[in-house]
């Protein structure tokens, strides 16, 4: 839980003491520096670690098989074998942005969105170191005195950062949802199936899977994917508000708004 | 979404004693444990139906079977196991939706007031595994629609009933396994994380071999099953891989019961029938790595080596079909491109044509021949490399079994295909293959004359033609080959890559354009130069401008790109062909 620090003043939207006259005063930039180092901790307390290595290490642990299997039998693995295998650590994102106490979260000083922002930001090494090893794991299997060049491997770098840009976003907008309580298991299958079709309609399939298009023009539209994504992700975190599709004109209470 | 708690009010359980000694001083009378179990199976599987998981899983694995089933020759004895594609994303998603439902108390730390229900946990996950009737209606309509499109597109056989039982099980299994995770880990990631397990090991080739494929839940990408010309006897092992789906639901169940039940003499039963569906499990398993009888095998080599032995064979407007036992339905389809080609002949080669179809095996293929002594699968090879299809002949046009599109873009592009093949019959353009490189008909006016009746014959959408240009109109890229030390732009016709009729000459783009240009004149004027002078335009030394010539058209021009040009060098993102091998060259079609 954010503590709330003597340091920290007081921000925008917070509760004012009546009959006081509270003067609006400049943050200090030096306090957000402050207040970063301050909720390091609690945010790195917070994150589910567990569930992003488990997603992580998952992918791996199936990849190490399909090495094994594949030395002893089935030839050299390719880059598609990389993205099965890196399925379960995008899987796992999904389940990182979830912040079950955001509803007290959201009436300190700091902004509501710090605490899923930085749980992004901690599992952003996590993903790049996943996909590193994985990337190792691959080539090692790939005999050394192969002809030719191996493909490319800066288009499967965007595509899996587009992968994961793609995952934040649908589990932030779930998460700012009436389903935010299982946001991870429906931001999840969102994304698979996004990806399944990004990867196999003929719409997407011309500009973000190679062939047809260029390695250089999957790497660009991958990182255009992610670029929104991101955007959408900002902007999903930043909203206040859960979102209610049904019972819209039903007088709200305490007892029926979960946040 | 599977409810996360709550749910209705069971009728008839009536007071009971508080499962694992969580009540405290109240008195309450136990229920029949069977009306209990039946009545929350009851509300788990109305969850599981209503459930937007299974729902979404529904509409997945019915995209799948379409996209699966669409593109190729709609062949029972592979659709029913493309149809188990669709169940196995259906399963994903019962899987996962099973977790959640399974995981409930934990997930939302209610766990300390359902013991205080009268129903025990052993109870509760009892009734989910019963609940698990909540997926078959999915599976069943998914099964039944997927069953009837693939009958609506003619399908050749009779569908697999261990086959469709399987995929039934399929998902049942893939159910329980979700309510064992579920027990035993309540987060939802241990779901997805289930459900992606069961799908990698359908999606890489790089588990299994040999007869172990049939070992995975559903391997749909390996076999040869699109290749047959019917039904194979144990391949795939339906029964047996049914029987191991059952055990592996069974072993699913008791595991997720294990977690849950206490009494003793519960856990002895559990143990015997975890024994029993173990040993249903590995018998199974060693069923389906038995080998394919030989006798099968040798029939199969049979049919292959001398199809004529049994395919029915048809003559219609002088040209003779011959077609496997089953394959009848697609003789009006050959008909159709082929008679379209001869009704603007001015005159017919000596030599009859046939269409033939055969068979293309891998024998070598340990999925096909494992537990086959060495010896015996070299001689299986020897026998079916001499098979018709195997080499080209100029009289016969060789249709792989599996190759024939129901409907569609894709029979389009196989009427054209054969369109094609039949006009190069018909002008005498051989079928020559040397090194592996087709021959290119360079500068030959009957290049375009065949294109020209192939175009008539089938009338093809002008911008798909266009596209076999690979981008040389419009300056975005360039594909050729070499003959003579010259760099010959190419066209790639419609259904080329994965056509009805492989090893066909390469064709020009100069030969494209001049069809395409013959196209915009009247198409009696056309006949009139062509039968005024039909053997000299059938000679490879009559080239491409004196035929534009005597129909009074210019000659169109392919130049080549400005990197191909002496001393150039290619920029970058363009794609040169055979840029490797600059010693590669394709010979030119010579009769």
């Amino acid at each position: 839980m954010t503590p709330r620090s003597p340091d920290l003043s007081p921000a925008e939207g917070a509760p004012r003491a009546p009959g006081r006259l509270i003067r609006r005063t400049r943050r200090p930039r030096l306090s957000w520096l402050r207040a970063l180092h301050l909720l390091a901790r609690p945010i790195s307390r917070t994150m589910p670690w567990f569930t992003l290595i488990t997603g992580c290490l998952a992918g791996t642990v199936i990849l190490a098989v399909l090495v094994h299997v594949a030395q002893t039998s089935r030839g050299p693995l390719d880059q598609g074998t990389v993205r099965l295998a890196f399925l379960p650590a995008v899987v796992a994102l999904a389940f990182v942005l979830r912040t079950p106490f955001r509803p007290l979260t959201q009436a300190t000083p700091i902004p509501a969105w710090v605490t899923p922002a930085g749980h992004i930001l901690l599992a952003a090494p996590v993903l790049a170191v996943t996909c590193w090893a994985q990337l190792r794991i691959v080539a090692h299997t790939i005999p050394p005195h192969t002809p030719g060049h191996p493909p490319a491997v800066y288009p499967l770098i965007a595509e899996l950062a587009g992968w994961c840009a793609v995952t934040a976003a649908a589990a932030a907008c779930l998460d700012r949802s009436r389903y935010a309580d299982l946001g991870g298991a429906i931001a999840a299958p969102v994304s698979l199936a996004t990806i399944a079709l990004a990867w196999y309609a003929p719409i997407s399939n011309r500009f973000l899977a190679e062939p047809p298009a260029t390695a250089h023009g999957v790497t660009i539209a991958w990182y255009a994917v992610a670029s929104a994504a991101s955007a959408l992700t900002c902007v999903a975190m930043r909203d206040q508000w859960h979102r209610y599709s049904r019972n819209r004109h039903r007088p709200s209470s305490p007892e029926r708004n979960p946040s | 979404m599977t409810a996360t708690g709550g749910g209705p009010a069971l009728r008839g359980t009536g007071a009971a004693t508080p499962a694992g000694g969580g009540g405290s001083g109240v008195s309450v009378r136990r229920a029949p444990r069977l009306r209990t179990v039946l009545a929350l199976a009851r509300v788990e599987a109305s969850l599981l139906v209503r459930s937007v998981l299974v729902l979404a899983g529904l509409l997945a694995g019915a995209l799948v079977t379409w996209l699966l089933v669409r593109p190729t020759e709609p062949l029972w004895w592979r659709a029913d196991l493309e149809i188990g594609g669709g169940q196995l994303l259906l399963g994903m998603a019962v899987l996962v939706a099973a977790q959640l439902a399974a995981g409930r108390p934990r997930r939302d730390a209610v766990a300390d007031l359902y013991a205080s229900f009268p129903a025990t946990a052993g109870t509760r996950t009892l009734a989910h595994l019963i609940g698990l009737a909540g997926a078959v209606p999915a599976s069943l309509l998914l099964l039944g629609a997927a069953v009837v499109v693939v009958q609506e597109r003619g399908a050749v056989g009779a569908p697999s009933i261990p086959v469709l039982a399987g995929c039934l099980l399929l998902v049942i299994a893939a159910g329980a396994a979700g309510i064992a995770i579920g027990t035993r880990f309540a987060h939802p990631l241990a779901g997805v994380l289930g459900a992606l397990v069961l799908f990698t090991t359908s999606a890489t080739t790089h588990l299994a071999s040999g007869g172990g494929i049939w070992l995975l839940p559903w391997g749909i990408l390996q076999g040869q099953l699109g290749s047959l010309p019917g039904p194979l006897a144990g391949y795939p092992p339906a029964g047996a891989h049914t029987a191991e789906l059952a055990g592996l639901a069974v072993l699913a169940g008791i595991a997720a019961l294990a977690v849950t039940v206490s009494g003793a003499r519960a856990r002895g039963g559990l143990a015997a029938a975890g024994i029993l569906a173990v040993a249903v499990t590995c018998f199974a398993g060693a069923v389906q790595l038995r080998p394919i009888p030989t006798a099968e095998l040798n029939h199969l080599v049979t049919e292959i080596a001398d199809p004529a032995s049994v395919q029915h064979c048809t003559t219609a407007n002088h040209v003779r079909y011959c077609l496997y036992p089953g394959f009848g339905r697609d003789l009006s389809s050959l008909e159709a491109p082929v008679n379209g080609v001869l009704a603007y002949l001015p005159a017919r080669p000596g030599q009859p044509l046939t269409v033939r179809q055969v068979v293309s095996l891998d024998f070598t293929d340990p999925s096909l021949t494992h537990g086959h002594p060495e010896r015996q699968i070299s001689r299986w090879n020897a026998q079916t490399q001499n098979a018709p299809g195997s080499a080209p002949t100029a009289s016969a046009i060789y249709l792989p079994v599996g190759s024939w599109p129901a409907a569609g873009g894709q029979l389009a592009d196989a009427h054209f295909d054969l369109a094609l093949a039949t006009a190069e019959w018909a002008v005498r353009i051989p079928p020559l293959i040397v090194n592996g490189q087709p021959c290119v008909p360079f500068d030959q006016a009957r290049e375009a004359i065949a294109i020209w009746l192939a175009i008539l014959a089938t009338h093809p959408p002008a911008g798909e033609l266009t596209d076999g240009l690979g981008g040389l109109e419009t300056g975005r890229g360039f594909q050729g080959v070499e003959v003579r030390n010259t760099m010959v732009p190419t066209w790639n016709y419609p259904g080329a890559a994965a056509g009805p009729t492989p090893s066909g000459p390469q064709l020009t783009a100069v030969g494209y354009l001049l069809a395409k240009a013959m196209t915009g004149l009247p198409e009696r004027k056309v006949s009139q130069v062509l039968t005024s002078a039909w053997a000299t335009w059938l000679n490879e030394r009559t080239t491409d401008a004196q035929l534009a010539a005597a129909l009074g058209i210019r000659m169109p021009s392919v130049p080549l790109p400005p990197s191909l040009r002496p001393g150039s060098t290619p920029p970058p993102g363009m794609t040169i062909v055979n840029a490797n091998q600059p010693a590669l060259q394709n010979p030119v079609c010579a009769t």
